[in-house]
Formats: structure tokens, C-alpha cells, sequence
């Protein structure tokens, strides 16, 4: 199993043994709902982002990255969208990337 | 065919954001196993570090780092959300500059003023400053003494401070940076309902049928109050949001009634609605009648500049600028029919159509009104009027102190609330809204700090702005900065706190975090704890306390404010800070470290470590032996038991998501002055402002008064500073936070398209803003998310590279000392010119 995380001798030394990972967090964006049929399509089209829910001016989104950071990043340039009122995070999974497999 | 994995953490993790959202259907909300729970993390809850809103977040710790933070579901406030600034709260304290040891000033091996700095121990830097404090003492007196405190002080740090400054020191020089941010809006409370902070709390938002926003861009400043405003407005078609600024905001975009009016004639506009309301006969006479009481304000009462600056002298009421007569209804109609609606909206600037649209959520009977207001009210030259106009609204219509009528100041820190104003750390104040200037208030205060009659000072000490001025003449010698970066935050910096830091007289000692501009003006820099590297507690803008645990290790030498205030205060005797008189006449004080009379004094340190949450560490409490925290709250909660501020026993607090004061028999108060929802109401009463000795709220009239320095020829156009929804204040944190750094990584100077235009100035240009103060370098911005009126420029001031405040004027209401940094004149020319 050891090879799973690609542990060489170095981070094995040093501890520092990272497995790759993906995170995965939900944020809700609000928005005059008359607005909310476009900003779904730019919502949709940025990259790792995905519309789940959308009623009465609430947009469900989530977003994949590799990391929190590029995250972060992504919630404040959509807080800022035109036609955007808000956005905030709300649930964040951190998931090792191996799992992968497990799909049927 | 079932789910992948990552599909169901994605179902998941959508579901809950829907639960977060309010949103029907189904919630998918059951945990997945695995994800971060296969990565040990361990969750405490703790209040969002930043502004005054007062999210719980719950934060990941692994391997002693705070590795991750999410919005707490289970807190009231943001009901799991967690916005920008919150989501990238774990990295924080992970600046590479983290400052982790002691650095004072040397040249060859010794302390001096023009040296370098250099790491020296904890011993050494208490040393120095021991002996500078003593100097000082020594030659002039504890007046030359003092501190500049903090709305980001834990409880116990602020109520540390106050009683070592006053009791241990004998000097009331104590201040908060609050007083930049939050005094009108104390002043105001205290001056209309006789007691401090908002009777409503967050609740009033879900049943307002109208927003009205002075002065306040809540879009990027309070985000998740905002969002609540956004679901309320958008759930419900009959709400209406208005919103008032001197430059179109972010806010603005939910605006049903959008208003832009002229740099300080606010207070205009708000004399003009209750003109209209008194003569559309929309007055709640019932109300009116038994409930309030009407005031003439004092008028003429100048800028707070310097006692010799020709405007200070030119203004016939300096000397007493918060004096008030008593006048009857009649007498305040009369005042305000002046406020025409042809005449203010010739003033103003704005649409009549607007002013009166806004008049009618007031005046309408059936409406229930939320008034918000942050710094574009306070940071006012007549801010603490402006606070009062809008409460002179809410009272005629007797739309308060119940759910949807709510006048509601919001707050910029954690703990402005909590800490600043409750606990009383300003020059005048003592806990639970207690003046140094009451004998009574001082008789008690002594007998609850257990400290010989006579100790604490009579006179209120400098203010902030008096601070720097004071350093500058070489009156105040030994200044402690904790917790907050003045030197960045202060108006007129370069004339007047920079020469007083620098000044070869004084001492300057800051404590922080990291190596902010004040800390690298200072002699001696302390190394702090931050947030979770110490157990806390913060009081919001809702009047909600709540707690955290140590939940990490600070780095290297880094040690909290409380336990370096606490240990500082070892190095004192009480012969060396106390009169021989009062010595004299209590000898058992006598030759008594300031530590054995103010902490280890048989009360502070009545509970043992045993106490303390076996899953957490305690710094300060297994170094002082006792448990810290939990005896000073106990000490200071008995201010404000049984006097309108009741807080619960501390333990609960760890237990809790923060509870509303006053909490009686157990049980917060949502709204306060109203029978049946406030304890402390009379039975029979309906509503009692029982701050007040007659239980009734003052209706005041004051009149629109010019800002102390406006445009001219010279100097053409207003600016306004502000800041962005990616930073916080001062930007120490979130600018070292890289993925905010680069959203926005420097100031700019966000300016109308024609004004840039006609000054020859392409977007992106670089220019310098100047003012008679002095000037910054920086970049035009006619795009982007503020769009500019004719005549006004917005600079934010998060930037440590672009000193906005080289510009600002140190004017301040005359009654609250608190600087106006929405009104000063500058001109802008382009940098090649």
C-alpha cells in the first residue's frame, strides 16, 4: 500500500507524507431570481463548479479544487459578480484522490 | 446503479449548503464516512475572528495547526455560511513573518530610541519597559502613562487592561481603537436610552418589512448579515431595501431605493423625514407620549481639531459640545419643519421622488423598519447627531424594541461590543456602562476590584486622537499599543502620530502578531497570541457573548496579551504607583506587587486549574497557577448582574453558540425596553427605557451642520476611505493570507470616469491623491465594483504599502472624539506631472 501515496524514503523521513487530494465544498450564491437562469450558465461554466440547487434567488453550487485556496479564490471572484448579492461557503470535504476507483 | 464516492460527497455537501439556505426538499445531509473525519481532525467551536458580526465557525486542528474552518451549523448567526474573509480563517496565523520573540531597539548591546531592532528575552524587554514606565511615573505622573487598546481584545485582555491601567497605574489614558469605529454610535445610546448597544438583535431581520442602510456597504462588510437581508428581500416581494451612501456601492444592487446624497448631509435627510412624518400625521402619539422626551442639542460645536485651529475657535459651543436643553414636541416640530422636501433635496443632491419614497418606510404605520449604520454614521464630524436623528425616527413611530423595528448599530470587531464598550475600556468608561467621572461608579468599581477608595482617577483621559497629539507635544511618554495597528488607522498620521511614536521623549511598545507599520515604529515588539493560540471570549454586535478554547500552541515566544499585561504587572510595587496617603491609610497594601493586588488577590485566582476543560491547554492559566479567564469574567460579570447586563456563569459559555445579554434565570433577551420580552420591564410598563432614571428615550433636535473641511479650488474633490470585502481593516491578516492578497493586492483610488477624463487620467494611471496633510501614491480605478458621483474619490486603507491616512484629517465629533474619515479634501494630479 505504501506505493498508493507515492511514500519515498525522503517524506518518509521527514514525515511529511501527503496524499494527493481533492477538495469538494458547497457555497449558496443569491441573486435576484431574474438573474439567476444567467448566472447559473457563467456559474456552470467556471471550471470544477456545478449548479445543484436554485430556488427563489438561492443558487447551490459546488466547487472541486485541489486546494482550500483555490477555493477561497474562486467564492470571492463569484461574491463579486455582477448581479451576484452574496456568496458564502458552507460544507467542505477534503478527500484523498485514490479513491477514485470506486465507482461501479 | 449507485453513487461514486465523490458524487455522494457532492450530493452531500450540496445538501447541507440547501439546509444552510433554507431551501425545501430533501436534505442529503447524513455524513459520509471517510473525508476529513479519516484525517483526525479535531472541531472546536469559536467566533469568526474578524468583524463585528459574530459568525461561529468550527475549526480544524491537526497535529497543533488549524488546518481547516467551516461555518458552524449549529450558530445562530450565519446558520453554517461562512464568507470570504471566514473561509480562509486557518491561515491567519501562518504568516511567514509571524513575529515569535521579543525585539527591542539596540545600539551597541543597549536600548536605544535610534537603534536597531534586535531579539532580546521576555526578561529583558520587561525590563526596559519597567524601567521607562517607572521613569516616567517618577517625573511626571501616571498621566504621561498610557495604552491604546483594542475591539479585538478578548473580554478578560480589555477588563486586564482597564484594571491595570486605572487601579494599578492610576491612569485613565486607556483607549480602544473602537473609539475610531464605534463611539458615536456608544455616545448616542447613552445619551438616548441611557444605556449602551442595540435593544434588537439578527432576529429583527427575518421580520422587517423594510432595510434602510445609512452609511453602510454591508454587501462586502458584513456578508452574512447581508445575506440574511438578501433572503428576507428576496423571499418576501413586499420588503423594500433602501440604501444611502455618498457613492454607489455594492449594496446598491439590492436597493429598491437607491440614494446617493452629498458628503454629510445625512443629517439632512434624516430632520426631512421627521418633518414628514409629523406633518402626514403619521406621529405614534402614544408612544411619543409616554415613552420619550425631547432635547435641544447644543449646535456650533466644532470639529475636535486642535483647541487652536481657527475652526475651534470659530465654534461658539467647543467647550460643551454635548449640552442639552429640554424642549416639548411643539417646540421639535417647529425645529424641524425647516427640512423641506424641495430644500433638502436641493442640498442633498438626491431625487425628491427617493426622500420621499424613504420617508413613507418610516411613516407608514404598517411597516416594520430596520435601520443599519456602520462607519459612514459614526466616522461622522456630527456622528453621534446622525445616530440620534435616525433613533428620533424609529422613536416618533414607536417603531422599536420589538421584533422588525430595530434600529441596529453594526459593529467592525469582534469585540467592539463585547470588549470596548462593555467591559469599558475608553478614557471615561468602567464596566457596565460606568463613568470614571461618577463617584458612585468609581466607589463600586474599587469595591469589586477590592483596591483602597481613591484609586482610580477622576478625569477621563486622552482619547485616541488626544493620544497622538499628546505623544507628539511630549505630554504622554509611555504608550502600550495592543492588538490593533494605529499608525495605519490614524487620521493625519504623518502630522500627528508618526512624529509622536518617533518623538525622543517617549517609549513606544506595541504587541502583535505580525510586523504591522506600528510595530515597526515602536521601540519594543511584543510577540502575541492570536485567536485560537488563546482561550477567548467576544461580545457582537447583538449583544451575544460567546467563547473559545486554546485550541493551538502560539509560535515560538509568542504569548498573549493578557499574560503579558498579567506579567508586566509583577515588576510593580504599589508604593511605586499609589500615593502615600492611600498606602498610609491602608498599610496591608503596602509593598504589594500590582500582580498580588489586581489578580493574585484571593478572588481572581479563586478557581483552580482543576477547572479547566481537560481537552484543552490553557497558557496563561498553568503559568499564573489559577484559572485566569474564568476569574476575571466572574469578577467583571458582577458589574452587570442584576443591573440590566446579566451575563450567564462562565462555564456556559464554553457550552453555547453565545447568548444575548441580559441573560436572566438562565435565559437570553432578544429584545430589550419591551414588556414581555425584556425581564428587567416594569409589569404594566409596555415599554421602559430604563436606562434612563424617567424610563424614557430623548428625542433630540440638532441641525444640519457643514463637515470640517470641504472641497475648494485647492483641494476639489471629497474623499472617502473605506474597505473591500477581501480584506479587514488594516489588512495585517487577510493580507497575509495569499489567495485574498492577490484578489486584491493594493489600494486603488476608485474615481467617477468624467472626473478622471477631464484630468487627462486613463484607468489604471498612476497618481497622487493630496491633501493639506499630506500625500499617497496610487492607481485610478474608474471600473470595478464602486462607481463614483461627480466629485468624490473612495481610497480603501487595508493597504500597508499606500498610507491613505498620510491624507485624512484628525476632525472628530466634537462629543464622541471620533474621527470622520468620510469627509476631507484632496486633489489629484497624475505622477508624471
Amino acid at each position: 500500500m505504501a506505493n498508493r501515496h507515492d511514500l519515498d524514503r525522503r517524506s518518509f523521513l521527514t514525515g511529511r507524507v501527503v496524499a494527493p487530494v481533492v477538495h469538494i465544498s458547497s457555497a449558496v450564491v443569491s441573486a435576484f431570481p431574474a438573474r439567476c437562469a444567467e448566472l447559473v450558465e457563467r456559474l456552470s461554466a467556471l471550471p470544477g463548479t456545478e449548479v445543484h440547487r436554485v430556488e427563489n434567488g438561492k443558487i447551490v453550487i459546488v466547487m472541486e479544487a485541489g486546494s482550500s485556496g483555490e477555493l477561497g479564490s474562486r467564492l470571492a471572484g463569484i461574491a463579486l459578480m455582477d448581479g451576484v448579492l452574496s456568496a458564502n461557503m458552507v460544507f467542505e470535504q477534503i478527500d484523498s484522490l485514490d479513491d477514485r476507483g470506486a465507482e461501479t | 446503479m449507485t453513487l461514486s464516492r465523490r458524487e455522494m460527497l457532492k450530493a452531500q455537501a450540496a445538501g447541507i449548503a440547501a439546509l444552510a439556505a433554507n431551501m425545501s426538499g430533501p436534505a442529503e445531509a447524513q455524513p459520509v464516512t471517510g473525508g476529513v473525519d479519516a484525517l483526525q481532525i479535531k472541531w472546536s467551536k469559536a467566533p469568526c475572528r474578524f468583524c463585528g458580526t459574530g459568525c461561529g465557525v468550527m475549526v480544524g486542528v491537526k497535529e497543533g495547526k488549524v488546518i481547516a474552518t467551516h461555518g458552524d451549523m449549529k450558530a445562530e448567526v450565519n446558520r453554517g455560511l461562512n464568507c470570504v474573509k471566514g473561509y480562509f480563517l486557518s491561515k491567519i496565523m501562518y504568516g511567514e513573518d509571524r513575529l515569535t520573540q521579543p525585539l527591542l531597539r539596540k545600539k551597541n548591546g543597549v536600548y536605544a530610541k535610534d537603534g536597531e531592532f534586535t531579539p532580546v528575552s521576555w526578561d529583558e524587554a520587561f525590563d526596559t519597559m519597567a524601567a521607562k514606565a517607572k521613569q516616567v511615573l517618577k517625573d511626571k505622573g501616571p498621566t504621561a502613562l498610557g495604552m491604546f487598546g483594542s475591539g479585538q481584545w478578548t473580554i478578560w485582555e480589555g477588563y486586564t487592561a482597564t484594571k491595570l491601567m486605572r487601579a494599578g497605574f492610576r491612569s485613565n489614558n486607556l483607549d480602544p481603537n473602537a473609539r475610531h469605529c464605534m463611539a458615536s454610535a456608544a455616545y448616542a445610546f447613552m445619551r438616548t436610552f441611557g444605556m449602551d448597544e442595540p435593544m434588537g438583535c439578527y432576529d429583527d431581520f427575518e421580520h422587517a418589512d423594510a432595510f434602510v442602510l445609512w452609511g453602510s456597504n454591508m454587501a462586502e462588510m458584513h456578508p452574512i448579515l447581508w445575506t440574511r437581508v438578501a433572503d428576507r428581500r428576496l423571499g418576501h416581494p413586499h420588503v423594500k431595501v433602501a440604501v444611502l451612501s455618498t457613492f454607489t456601492n455594492r449594496s446598491a444592487d439590492l436597493a429598491d431605493i437607491p440614494i446617493v446624497f452629498k458628503p454629510g448631509t445625512d443629517l439632512a435627510i434624516l430632520n426631512y423625514i421627521a418633518n414628514h412624518i409629523i406633518t402626514t400625521g403619521r406621529v405614534n402619539q402614544d408612544f411619543v407620549g409616554k415613552h420619550t422626551s425631547f432635547v435641544k442639542g447644543a449646535t456650533e460645536i466644532g470639529y475636535g481639531l486642535r483647541p487652536d485651529d481657527p475652526r475651534e475657535l470659530k465654534a461658539k459651543k467647543a467647550a460643551d459640545p454635548g449640552a442639552t436643553t429640554p424642549i416639548d414636541f411643539a417646540a421639535y416640530a417647529a425645529f424641524v419643519k425647516d427640512y423641506t422636501l424641495d430644500k433638502v433635496s436641493a442640498l442633498t443632491g438626491v431625487e425628491p421622488g427617493f426622500l420621499e419614497q424613504l420617508a413613507e418606510l418610516y411613516a407608514d404605520p404598517k411597516r416594520k423598519v430596520v435601520s443599519f449604520w456602520t462607519m459612514g454614521f459614526n466616522q461622522h464630524v456630527r456622528g453621534v447627531w446622525a445616530n440620534q436623528l435616525v433613533y428620533n425616527l424609529h422613536l416618533l413611530t414607536g417603531k422599536i424594541s420589538e421584533p422588525g423595528n430595530s434600529p441596529f448599530s453594526l459593529t467592525g470587531q469582534p469585540s467592539a461590543c463585547g470588549t470596548a464598550r462593555e467591559v469599558g475600556t475608553f478614557a471615561h468608561r468602567l464596566p457596565a456602562d460606568m463613568t470614571v467621572v461618577n463617584p458612585e461608579h468609581r466607589k463600586h468599581a474599587e469595591e469589586i476590584w477590592r483596591v483602597p477608595a481613591g484609586i482610580i482617577p477622576e478625569k477621563p483621559g486622552y482619547h485616541a486622537v488626544e493620544q497622538d497629539r499628546m505623544l507628539k507635544d511630549g505630554k504622554l511618554n509611555f504608550y502600550w499599543i495592543q492588538v490593533n495597528n494605529n499608525l495605519q488607522a490614524a487620521p493625519n498620521s504623518t502630522g500627528e502620530t508618526y512624529p509622536g511614536y518617533r518623538n525622543p521623549e517617549n517609549f513606544i511598545v506595541v504587541s502583535d502578531a505580525y510586523p504591522t507599520v506600528t510595530a515597526m515604529a515602536a521601540d519594543l515588539i511584543l510577540p502575541a497570541a492570536m485567536w485560537v493560540e488563546k482561550e477567548g471570549g467576544y461580545g457582537n454586535a447583538e449583544r451575544r457573548t460567546h467563547f473559545w478554547h486554546q485550541l493551538v500552541k502560539a509560535p515560538g515566544e509568542a504569548r498573549s496579551d493578557l499574560w503579558q499585561m498579567m506579567e508586566f504587572s509583577k515588576r510593580f510595587t504599589t508604593d511605586e504607583t499609589w500615593p502615600a496617603a492611600i498606602l498610609d491609610a491602608n498599610p496591608n497594601y503596602r509593598g504589594k506587587t500590582l500582580f498580588e493586588v489586581l489578580f493574585k488577590n484571593g478572588h481572581v485566582d479563586r478557581f483552580g486549574l482543576s477547572e479547566i476543560d481537560p481537552g484543552y491547554e490553557n497558557a496563561e492559566s498553568r503559568e499564573f497557577g489559577f484559572y485566569v479567564q474564568k476569574g476575571l469574567f466572574e469578577e467583571y460579570a458582577s458589574f452587570g448582574r442584576g443591573h440590566g447586563h446579566d451575563l450567564a456563569p462562565f462555564d456556559t459559555y464554553h457550552e453555547v453558540r453565545g447568548l444575548r445579554w441580559p441573560v436572566v434565570n438562565g435565559k437570553e433577551t432578544l429584545w430589550r425596553f419591551r414588556e414581555g420580552l425584556d425581564p428587567y420591564v416594569k409589569p404594566g410598563a409596555g415599554v421602559e427605557f430604563y436606562g434612563n432614571k424617567d424610563g424614557r428615550a430623548r428625542i433630540i433636535a440638532v441641525p444640519y451642520e457643514p463637515p470640517a473641511e470641504s472641497p475648494d479650488e485647492d483641494y476639489d474633490l471629497w474623499l472617502v476611505t473605506g474597505r473591500v470585502l477581501e480584506h479587514w481593516h488594516s489588512g495585517s491578516m487577510t493580507m497575509r493570507v495569499p489567495e485574498l492578497y492577490k484578489a486584491f493586492p493594493g489600494a486603488r483610488c476608485f474615481m467617477n470616469p468624467e472626473d478622471a477624463r477631464k484630468r487627462g487620467l486613463n484607468q489604471g494611471a498612476e497618481i497622487r491623491v493630496i491633501s493639506r496633510r499630506g500625500e499617497m501614491r496610487t492607481r485610478i480605478e474608474t471600473r470595478g465594483r464602486n462607481r463614483m458621483p461627480p466629485g468624490v474619490v473612495f481610497v480603501p486603507w487595508f493597504d500597508a504599502s499606500q498610507l491613505i491616512n498620510k491624507t485624512t484629517l484628525d476632525a472628530t465629533d466634537p462629543i464622541s472624539k471620533q474621527t470622520d474619515f468620510k469627509k476631507c479634501a484632496v486633489k489629484i494630479v497624475p505622477v508624471s506631472a
